[in-house]
Order: structure tokens, then C-alpha cells, then sequence
């Protein structure tokens, strides 16, 4: 197929600046503690950055793609629905994050994990929880790279492996060099683009489908659904439910976003990074999803003319923007990609590496130097990517359900995990374990049979036999030592 | 609170303060689901228009999205304190 290069050129030189600042940080670190610089930044982040990470891993190229794709069909209860996840920042850092900062300079930690060993005093519930991320963060990323591919495909005219290889490798070679830092400061990057990208689509959709009037007009005279919060059947009770649950409240605990609380400098500026982030998340939200809307002055037939909701903002990008511009277009959806596979992968390597090996050996008493730290780290989270990169290769289908299947699973085993054991005494191992296993199970056997409560998603299913497992354990087992309990719950 | 407050701070004061300002955080968002629940369902018989559209997709998006902003401007600058996290590296 013959490409669009004048759509390819924007997008090279964004990756090589990607990779331009990544190799700037590596630089600029060298010297400092090689752990904690690769896995937190050296817990050096400011507001805006805190922010702007926080917001660019949480906004997956599904919010870019999927999402608006879905309000093109349902209409205005689609951002209604959407909008709940501007409680994403200012609860997790709200919440979790001064706690899970005066916890890592107290037990210097670095990871999620290595609060949750330090508090459960468990190193098979580190473990579980490691493998927990590995495995989930490994089907979000490969959702993240399958759709980031599949819009390259679609918008510039190249086939499908060209922009997996573009932007696929890049990411994993940034995020394998700069480590977290980099992963901030790339995503601060990727964030502005993003908002730049909803910018230029509105005002390109606005101008192909002869201005807002003109849409809005004719919407309310040949679409009268989409101006009806349950869209005449199509939006569902159940759907505003469970989303207030995955997208909205249960996001809290998804440790990509509660590993931000340990990377920021000072609490000024993790309250600037609320209010930011909080702006920000908004505003990208309803921007891309009314955007979907209004793409019906750019397209007259339904979804399933142009292939599924997928293809919705694919093709309002080729119809309606020039095509010299289409290159910076799809750098928004595509930022919204990459951003997410860094801050994941940085996450996932820091599972195998900090939380699983140097574990192993400082217990073992095995030596490991800081050279050897630094080969591994960076080789584990190339070869993470690298698994990732060829699983994509043969794309499955159903990218979206993959992602939520993902964001489930997560939030089933972290939700009470965190929540109670970081601000429950009573909290214990026991409780813990049953419920980071058993709910885990439970919801991937709801998922695996397409088991129903109430046509609710599986979440609810997850979330609720983990809460009920999580109590069992704590008061059956028995409690934690008073010198951990002193570390988390200090007493006058 | 003054800075020489937040330095004295002893460790159970610094958890039991954040641990206030989770409980603030977590009851912002029960006022936000109920905003949420009565600027769209609950406005969604109003026959009132503005800019084409109706007035619960206009409360219950960019409403919603507003309060939003005003409750984390409330949490972070009113209700939420510095502390000194205990680390050398932090500057506040």
C-alpha cells in the first residue's frame, strides 16, 4: 500500500525527540542511585510533571480512539458516562498519595510491591502481586500497541507492522534507557500533544461539516437519540454503574497511578498536581468524546458503515483534515499509546527486578553490583517490550474488552489491598492474600465463562468477593506485629 | 499552617493528618457522585437548550467537570496541609 509520508515525517521526528529526551536523562542521572532513579526518579517529580504523567499513563489510546468512536454512536450519555473519570487524579493522589510517600522514605521503598511486603510482612504476597502486574500490564500493553498500530495503519496508508516497529520499538527504547524519568518527562510531552491533537481535530471537524450550527442542527433532526442519557436502549443503567466502578473509583488502586505518590519531590507539589491533573483529564475527555459526536458532520453513515467504532476518528482524521496535517493528528492518539506502555512497562520491570530478584539476593545474601543492576534493569524492561512488541505482531481481536479485561483484574487485586492495609490495622496477611488470589481467580473465571450478575460487569463480581475475602482473612488470621503496625498506623 | 508546624510534626501527626485528608478526598467524591447523578438524570426532563444542547448533557459533562476542578482547588489549597514528607530531598 502506498503510505502518506508527509503524515510519517511528523511522527519520525516526534519519536526521535522521544528517544532524544530519554537519552538526556540517562545522561543527567548517571551517578545517582541507580534504582531509585530508574524505578522513581529519584523521587524528583514536580506538580505539573506528577500531573501530566499521572494523566498520559491513565488516558490509553482507547480514550482516543475507542471512546469518541463510541459517543459517534451513543451520543451525549457516552461523555456523560466518560466525564466520571475526571475523579482519577484527585482521588489517587487525594488518597494515596502523601501516605504512600512518608511509607517509601520511611521503608525506602521504591515499588508498590515493596510497600505491600513491607506492610503484610509477605514475600509470596510480594510475589503474587508482582506476577499480578506482569501479567495484566502485559495485556494493557499489548491493547495499548495493537491499537496504536492499527490507527497508523488506517490514517497514514503504511501497513500495520511499519507503525508497530515505529512506534512500538521507540518506546521500548526510551522507556529501556531513560527509566521513569524519562517515562515523566516523555509523557509530560505526550499530554500536551494530545491536547494540541483534540484542538486540531475539532477545529478541522468543525470546518469539513460546514460549522457547529450546521452539526448540531441536523443531529437533532436525523439523531435525536444521541441527545438521551440511555440513548433509546443503547446505553444502559448497568454500563454507568459499572464504569463509575472501573474507570472512576477502582482506578485508585491501579498501581501505575498509586507508584506516582512514591516519584514526586514535596506535597506542594502533589496538590498542584491535583488540580492540574484534574483540568487536564477533563478536558481531554469531553474534548475527544464530543469530537466523536460531532464527527457526524464529517460522516453520514452509521458505525458500522466505516467498520465499527474504531474506525470513526480513524476516518473523520483522513476526511477531514488536509493531508499534510495528518501526521501531527494521529501523534495525539498515538502519545496517548506510547504514554501508557512506558509508565506500565517501567512499572512491570520494576516487578521483576527490585521486587523479585534483588529481593532474592539480598535475602540470599547474593552480591549484586551496580553495574549489573543497571544491565539488568534496562535488559528486563527491553525484553518485557520486546514480549509485548511480538505477541502484537499477530494482533488479537477485541483490543477494548483485553483492556478493561486488564483494568479489572488490576483494581480486583489491588483495590482493598491498598486501601485497607494502608489505612486498616486490622488489616493482616491472611485477609490479603485470600483476597488478592481469590478475588483475582474469581474474576478471571467471570470473565473466562462470561458469568453475569445483573448484566453488570465482571468488576463487580472481582471487587466484591475480594472485600468479602479480604474481612474473612482479617478476622479469622491473626494481626500484624506491633513493629509494622508502628510503621503504618505511628501512635503518639 | 506555619512551616516550623510542619518540621515539629511528629510521625503519628503527619499519618493522622493524611489520613483526614483521605477521608476529605473520599467524601468530595461522594458529593461528586451526587452532583453527577442529579446534573444528568436528574435534569434530563428539562426541555431547556443551551448552544443545541440539552441542558443535562451540558450539567452532567462540563458541570461535572467544573465541580470536579473546584472540589480538588477546595482539597489541595484549603483542606490539604504541607508536611515534610522526611526525606532530604524534599524542599518544602
Amino acid at each position: 500500500m502506498e503510505g502518506n509520508l508527509s503524515a510519517l515525517l511528523p511522527l519520525i521526528f516526534f519519536m526521535a525527540v522521544m528517544v532524544g529526551i530519554s537519552i538526556f536523562v540517562r545522561h543527567k542521572q548517571a551517578g545517582k542511585n541507580f534504582v531509585s532513579s530508574y524505578f522513581v526518579g529519584n523521587r524528583e517529580l514536580g506538580g505539573f510533571v506528577l500531573a501530566m504523567t499521572t494523566v498520559a499513563t491513565y488516558s490509553s489510546v482507547s480514550s482516543f480512539v475507542g471512546g469518541p468512536g463510541m459517543a459517534f454512536q451513543v451520543g451525549f450519555g457516552w461523555i456523560y458516562m466518560a466525564v466520571v473519570q475526571v475523579t482519577a487524579i484527585f482521588l489517587v493522589l487525594g488518597i494515596f498519595g502523601k501516605r504512600v510517600a512518608l511509607l517509601a522514605r520511611k521503608l525506602n521503598a521504591v515499588t508498590v510491591v515493596d510497600i505491600i511486603r513491607a506492610r503484610f510482612q509477605s514475600d509470596f504476597l510480594a510475589a503474587v502481586a508482582a506476577f499480578v502486574i506482569v501479567l495484566f500490564f502485559c495485556g494493557t500493553m499489548t491493547a495499548q500497541f495493537v491499537g496504536g498500530a492499527k490507527l497508523f495503519a488506517a490514517v497514514t496508508g503504511y501497513s500495520y507492522e511499519a507503525g508497530l516497529i515505529l512506534f512500538g520499538l521507540t518506546v521500548v527504547i526510551y522507556t529501556s534507557i531513560g527509566g521513569f524519568r524519562a517515562v515523566a518527562l516523555t509523557d509530560t510531552c505526550c499530554a500536551l500533544i494530545m491536547m494540541v491533537g483534540i484542538v486540531l481535530l475539532l477545529h478541522y471537524v468543525l470546518e469539513a461539516g460546514g460549522g457547529y450550527e450546521n452539526i448540531m442542527t441536523r443531529l437533532e433532526t436525523n439523531n435525536p437519540e444521541l441527545f438521551e442519557p440511555f440513548s433509546f436502549g443503547n446505553m444502559p443503567w448497568t454500563i454507568y454503574f459499572t464504569q463509575w466502578l472501573l474507570v472512576g473509583i477502582c482506578t485508585i488502586a491501579l498501581p501505575q497511578s498509586v507508584v506516582r505518590g512514591i516519584s514526586y519531590k514535596n506535597t506542594a507539589g502533589l496538590h498542584q498536581a491535583m488540580l492540574i491533573g484534574t483540568v487536564v483529564v477533563g478536558f481531554m475527555n469531553i474534548g475527544i468524546n464530543f469530537t466523536g459526536i460531532l464527527a457526524h458532520g464529517v460522516l453520514t453513515g452509521t458505525a458500522a458503515d466505516y467498520g465499527g467504532v474504531d474506525n470513526i476518528i480513524p476516518t473523520t482524521i483522513v476526511k477531514a483534515m488536509p493531508p499534510s496535517l495528518v501526521g501531527l493528528a494521529i501523534i495525539g492518539p498515538l502519545a496517548a499509546s506510547i504514554s501508557t506502555i512506558s509508565g506500565l512497562l517501567i512499572v512491570a520491570s520494576s516487578a521483576i527486578v527490585k521486587d523479585v530478584y534483588l529481593h532474592w539476593a539480598d535475602k540470599n545474601q547474593h552480591v549484586v553490583t551496580p553495574a549489573r543492576v543497571k544491565v539488568l534493569s534496562m535488559a528486563t524492561t527491553a525484553l518485557i517490550g520486546a514480549a509485548v512488541f511480538v505477541i502484537a505482531l499477530t494482533p488479537p481481536s477485541l483490543i477494548w474488552l483485553i483492556n478493561m479485561f486488564a483494568f479489572g483484574g488490576l483494581e480486583t487485586a489491588f483495590f482493598w489491598t491498598l486501601l485497607l492495609g494502608l489505612f486498616w490495622r486490622r488489616a493482616n496477611k491472611l485477609g490479603a492474600m485470600l483476597s488478592m488470589t481469590g478475588g483475582t481467580i474469581v474474576y478471571c473465571a467471570a470473565q473466562a465463562t462470561g458469568f453475569k450478575i445483573l448484566n453488570l460487569h465482571q468488576i463487580t463480581i472481582g471487587i466484591t468477593v475480594s472485600l468479602i475475602l479480604f474481612l474473612i482473612g482479617s478476622y479469622l488470621g491473626k494481626r500484624e506485629d506491633d513493629a509494622t503496625l508502628e510503621i503504618f498506623f505511628p501512635k503518639d | 499552617m506555619k512551616q516550623n508546624d510542619r518540621a515539629s510534626m511528629n510521625d503519628a501527626q503527619k499519618f493522622s493528618l493524611v489520613r483526614r485528608e483521605a477521608i476529605y478526598t473520599g467524601l468530595a467524591l461522594v458529593g461528586l457522585i451526587i452532583f453527577w447523578l442529579i446534573a444528568g438524570f436528574g435534569t434530563a426532563g428539562v426541555d431547556v437548550k443551551i448552544f443545541h444542547l440539552p441542558l443535562w448533557a451540558v450539567l452532567g459533562s462540563v458541570g461535572v467537570w467544573l465541580v470536579a476542578i473546584l472540589i480538588s482547588a477546595v482539597l489541595s489549597r484549603v483542606l490539604f496541609k504541607d508536611v515534610d514528607l522526611g526525606g532530604e530531598d524534599d524542599g518544602r
